[in-house]
């Protein structure tokens, strides 16, 4: 909302407050000051056109004015536009003037031509916008006058006006928020004095009907005949421009300056133009449709709310006129409406329409209906000021919802209890009297408050706690911290344990990613990842349509993006949330997943060297958050568990290089190379592997951790070069040693693993270390070297091995 | 002289001119040997044949150039020690300029990092983390903080649907975990304090994301009061950003808090003057916050007549964006590692 702060002043004494202080006394109490943009003009002057001639060498149009700027002084001025013909008077900005737009006027030549200032625009003056080029054309002053005489020095604020307080977008709502702050009076009345006017009555004039009361609380209509629609006055002109508003007619602009001014939209007909001279309030019925204003034909449809005459729509309710029942230069007899609409309905039909109007986004509000009559009667008595004509008496009223009046009981108390400040009983009456409240208070009692009729957000005590706390000022409130009742300290550690994850991730080298959960459905489905995944019915494109159901592929888009961008191969991880199916009430299930990719080489050896690496990464994941060691179980689209027991992804991966990853007998996850297929999706180069587990189920698994007594005597090392099958998996000799070993066996290890000439085809060679202890007693060689034997011998039974020195 | 002497005058002689260390362990076994040493043994072992008198005289005889040698080894010993150290200065020496190979470790992203620190601040006055749904119901993200369908308040919050029904949503804002708290734990007091991922039909571009993350906070017990979440607030700006920064609260409009505030972090580059950064404000758009609707303590399942709350919520973006100076809000989601490795 763009504010003129010379038009406050016809509501309060701003002697000597300054804008800038204004707007700090308004943004500290709720209507924020976005900027302040000062316009002073007084170091333009008026200048009068005395001869304009046509640029003779330029290309682009330009013009040569001879202009008069008093004192017996004529200059030569360029200008780009050619209204500023002999005779008119024009803003002149001599050189080395700082126009309030921004430029500096230098002296010097155009196209060849003297150019000894400028002739200034609105938009230069910040007083309008303009289409085309034009100058500013004013209607008063003697050449060499200061401007300012004659256009006061104002500021524009830009406010933000929050959805509760609709009365603030306009200047008397904005004013009285003012006055309120800096403890000034307020000089005006909320409702405009009613103008008796002059027969027919206004019923004889135009036939009003509601049929739908319960979108449409109040209609008044006044009929105006005679006017002489013309332009208005100079200095309204001026103000519209500065509130953003384009000047049309006295009577136009008459509706746009009560916007401008109470924050209610009204509408003016001609009246000769209403079919059967009647404005019907009803539903639109499918298949209609109304020229509007603005040159558009809309569509309406059942649900939207019209005003109609014999024939059809004349105007969509409370957000624009029709093209065809709208005021013309040839207008004389003029009905004034001013209604008072459904705010969600308003909104529903704009949405629906995508037209945002500036009465749609006030009537959306929801306004009073008490504000209705006050806008009815301000427009009328502009109308008859600005055109003429008379205003007919016995105005149409139709009011079938009239607004009740609202009385909050307020316990003096609560306004201290609640703001955490002793606020001067006389103090907390005066600021919401200042505001236009009502206050009844008897003494020690609760008060009765009653806000003003258009203040329909204030209902609670809580919302008049609000009133005073804002005006009281919030600076003025000191900062507390709540002493504290707690009985018991509920703490939960899942971030800590999140964070223990991330450290191992960071540690190993790995960079933590955060990427958007909206993703593309399609990359989803081309990776076989849209079971179940939740897809937007309004996305804002169809890359960010659904939500992710794997942190995969945003991982893999990271992975590319570097790559493209500086070639680098980076490993990345990435701890959020995935999300797929639908549980109870439509929600989601929303399990938090660890994902980590590494990026190696080319080559079957950098792939498992990926992997080992990425598999160190979850073992100490488990060691850390579990105190335990996971399992990892061949996976692979042959002999494997079905696919459903893979949570998903499965094809995602190379089938000779994946593991299932459990924890004490829970899944985790997945640990695997990428297929070289989902590497190419990507255009990845080399090899990657991922890892890609549940977090809940690790920091779930639990495992207590406890300081274990440390070993009194020393351990026994053994070396054990196993060569077995190529077929049989390290993690099998691994049990075997450990279930043939009995209990002096305290770990085993595999170290190295070979294949070649020394072992045979088909066959390999795994080096495991075994470290032996006994908690009693130092170990025999004899001891050690007999559960070496077990050992071999089980092996050799189990699974055919032999061994190498 | 006795023999005693003479073996001793020798050994030290021996000692005196020997170069390193191996040669002080040769003399020491020649003469202090167990086995065969000149002076430990094969004269200790004349003893016997003494005649009692002049034994003692003997034994200290034998043991005093005992002790006069092992006395000279230390000395030379130490002289050895010192002289290998006197110049290592020069003969170690090595480009301590030469630079390091970096260290290989990751970086948290900074979003994470901001939002631990947060949650450290808060867990310092006594919040807990409370989680919440994404996939949100309208009843929990809209209608139960009073924000009615068709209600203009909705509008700054433009919504993500995955039904026709419009029933589901992506949260817009944490908000709704307010009320799932309060569902969840029942009986104040409640101290709690919601991060996660929110999502608005906003245009990507430098300033605004369609999906981005807040920090929700929630008090509710007897006797909580504006002067409370000021102090609050002055807490977390206080901690983030040091003691000469301030909080500035202005009074605003939300549906599930009255009264409502925006809050304000002081510009750190000109302290509240005024200067481009802060578009010549003093101040930098930070939150919203209020003294939590009686309509929404009632629909958490709290007596409104008996506690009173207070909630604040903002961006964690924005956090990041003030404490940084980040210029486009895209970079935390673009994961250039460029960007992501400065933090």
């Amino acid at each position: 909302m763009r504010i003129s702060y010379e038009w406050l002043g016809d509501y309060l004494d701003t002697s000597g407050l300054t804008p800038d202080e204004a707007a700090e006394l308004l943004t500290m109490s709720g209507t924020k000051i976005e900027s302040v943009q000062v316009i002073d003009l007084s170091a333009i002057i008026v200048g009068r056109v005395v001869e304009q001639r046509d640029h003779p060498r330029s290309n682009k149009p330009l013009w040569i004015h001879q202009v008069d700027i008093g004192g017996g002084k004529v200059i030569q001025i360029v200008a780009g536009a050619s209204n500023a013909v002999a005779g008119t008077l024009v803003p002149v900005a001599l050189p080395g003037t700082k126009v309030p737009s921004g430029t500096v006027v230098r002296d010097g030549k155009i196209a060849g031509e003297l150019a000894q200032g400028m002739l200034c625009s609105a938009e230069e003056l910040l007083l309008g916008e303009d289409k085309e080029p034009r100058i500013m054309l004013l209607e008063v002053g003697e050449p060499g006058e200061s401007l300012a005489k004659y256009i006061p020095i104002d500021a524009i604020f830009e406010a933000e006006i929050t959805p509760n307080r609709p009365d603030c977008l306009g200047h008397l709502g904005v004013a009285r928020e003012l006055a309120a702050a800096a403890g000034r009076d307020f000089k005006s009345d909320f409702m405009p004095p009613y103008i008796e006017g002059v027969p027919p009555p206004a019923a004889e004039l135009i036939d009003v009907a509601i049929d739908v009361p319960e979108l449409c609380s109040r209609f008044v209509a006044v009929p105006i005949t005679g006017v002489k629609v013309g332009p208005s006055p100079g200095w309204v002109q001026r103000r519209l421009r500065a509130a953003g508003v384009r000047p049309i007619s006295n009577v136009v602009d008459a509706t746009a300056y009560v916007m401008l001014e109470h924050g209610k939209p009204t509408h003016v007909f001609d009246a000769a133009k209403l079919a059967g001279r009647q404005l019907h309030v009803r539903e639109a019925r499918d298949g209609e449709s109304l020229l509007c204003l603005d040159g558009q034909t809309r569509k309406l449809r059942s649900g939207m709310l019209v005003v109609a005459d014999a024939r059809g729509p004349v105007a969509i309710g409370g957000i624009i006129g029709g093209e065809e029942s709208g005021v013309t230069d040839s207008t004389t007899d003029m009905i004034i409406e001013s209604a008072g609409w459904d705010g969600v309905n308003i909104r529903a039909t704009s949405r629906a329409l995508g037209l945002r109007t500036e009465a749609s986004v006030r009537h959306e509000k929801g306004l009073a209906p008490e504000v209705a009559m006050a806008g009815a009667r301000r427009a009328a008595a502009l109308v008859r000021e600005w055109a003429g004509g008379q205003i007919h008496s016995e105005w149409v009223d139709v009011y079938p919802r009239p607004q009740e009046p609202v009385r909050i009981q307020v316990e003096p108390k609560k306004i201290d209890a609640l703001l955490g400040v002793e606020v001067p009983p006389e103090e907390s009456k005066q600021i919401l009297r200042n505001l236009g409240f009502q206050v009844r208070a008897e003494k020690d009692g609760p008060w009765d408050v009653l806000p003003p009729v258009f203040r329909l957000d204030v209902e609670l005590p809580e919302d008049v706690v609000e009133e005073v706390g804002r005006i009281y000022g919030i600076e003025r409130i000191p900062g507390t911290l709540p002493g504290r009742r707690h009985t018991k300290w509920e703490r939960s550690d899942a971030s800590d344990r999140e964070w223990a994850m991330r450290e191992v991730l960071l540690g190993a080298g790995f960079e933590e990613v955060v990427s958007p959960a909206l993703i593309a459905h399609k990359l989803l489905e081309r990776l076989g990842l849209g079971d179940g995944a939740r897809a937007l019915i309004n996305p804002m494109s169809d890359e960010l349509d659904t939500m992710r159901t794997s942190l995969l592929p945003s991982l893999l888009a990271v992975a590319r993006f570097n790559q493209n961008r500086t070639g680098e191969h980076v490993d990345v991880f990435e701890m959020a949330r995935v999300y797929h199916g639908t549980i109870d009430g439509g929600l989601a299930n929303e399990p938090v997943r660890l994902t980590a990719i590494t990026r190696v080489g080319d080559g079957a050896e950098a792939g498992r060297e990926g992997f080992l690496r990425l598999k160190s990464v979850m073992d100490r994941l488990a060691a850390d958050l579990a105190a335990s060691a996971p399992a990892y179980e061949r996976s692979s689209p042959i002999g494997v568990p079905a696919k459903s027991k893979i949570s998903w992804g499965e094809s995602l991966y190379h089938p000779g290089r994946t593991a299932r990853v459990e924890l004490a007998g829970r899944e985790l996850g997945v640990l695997g190379e990428l297929h070289p297929s989902t590497l190419a999706a990507f255009d990845l180069d080399g090899r990657a592997v991922a890892l890609d587990i549940d977090v809940g189920s690790l920091v779930g698994a639990g495992g207590e951790r406890k300081a274990a007594e440390l070993p009194r005597f020393p351990a026994v090392q053994r070396d054990l070069a196993v060569v077995a099958d190529d077929d049989v998996p390290a993690g099998e000799l691994h049990a075997t040693i450990k279930e043939a070993a009995g209990p002096f066996l305290e770990n085993v290890r595999a170290f190295d693993e070979y294949r070649g000439g020394q072992v045979g085809e088909g066959r390999k060679s795994i080096a495991f270390t075994l470290t032996f202890r006994s908690p009693e007693r130092t170990l025999t060689d004899a001891e050690v070297e007999g559960v070496m034997a077990q050992i071999k011998r089980a092996l050799e039974k189990k699974h055919r091995a032999g061994f190498r020195t | 002289m006795t023999e005693a002497a003479n073996l001793r005058d020798e050994a030290l002689k021996a000692i005196a001119g020997a170069a390193a260390d191996a040669d002080l362990e040769a003399i020491e076994v020649e003469y202090l040997g167990r086995r065969d040493g000149k002076i430990s043994k094969q004269l200790m072992s004349r003893i016997t044949s003494l005649p009692a008198e002049e034994k003692a005289a003997f034994g200290e005889q034998v043991n005093d150039a005992k002790r006069a040698v092992q006395e000279a080894l230390a000395a030379r010993r130490e002289e050895h020690r010192a002289a290998r150290l006197a110049d290592i200065g020069e003969t170690e020496a090595i480009d301590i300029t030469f630079p390091a190979p970096p260290l290989r470790r990751g970086h948290a992203h900074v979003l994470s990092q901001v939002r631990r620190e947060l949650e450290t601040i808060f867990a310092g006055i006594g919040y807990t983390v409370e989680e919440g749904p994404e996939i949100e119901t309208d009843w929990y993200n809209f209608e139960a903080l009073n924000l009615p369908k068709g209600h203009a308040s909705r509008d700054v919050q433009e919504t993500f649907f995955l039904d026709d029904a419009e029933e589901v949503v992506l949260r817009t804002h944490t908000s709704p975990v307010q009320i799932r708290a309060m569902q969840r734990i029942g009986t104040p007091p409640i101290y709690i304090i919601a991060p996660g991922r929110v999502y608005r039909r906003d245009n990507l571009d430098a300033t605004h994301l369609p999906y981005f993350m807040q920090l929700e906070g929630l008090a509710v017990d007897e006797g909580l009061t504006v002067g409370d979440l000021k102090g609050t607030l002055m807490y977390m700006t206080q901690s983030l950003f040091g003691t000469e920064r301030s909080v500035r609260m202005r009074p605003h409009h939300f549906g599930y808090t009255e009264p409502s505030y925006e809050f304000d972090t002081m510009c750190g580059r000109c302290m509240g003057k005024g200067c481009r950064s802060c578009r010549g404000e003093g101040w930098l758009e930070t939150g919203g916050c209020g003294m939590v609707h009686p309509a929404v303590l009632r629909n958490g399942g709290i007596d409104p007549a008996r506690y009173s709350g207070y909630a604040w919520g903002f961006g964690i973006e924005r956090i990041a964006l003030l404490k940084y100076d980040v210029e486009d809000l895209r970079l935390f989601y673009e994961n250039d590692m460029r960007f992501n490795r400065q933090f």
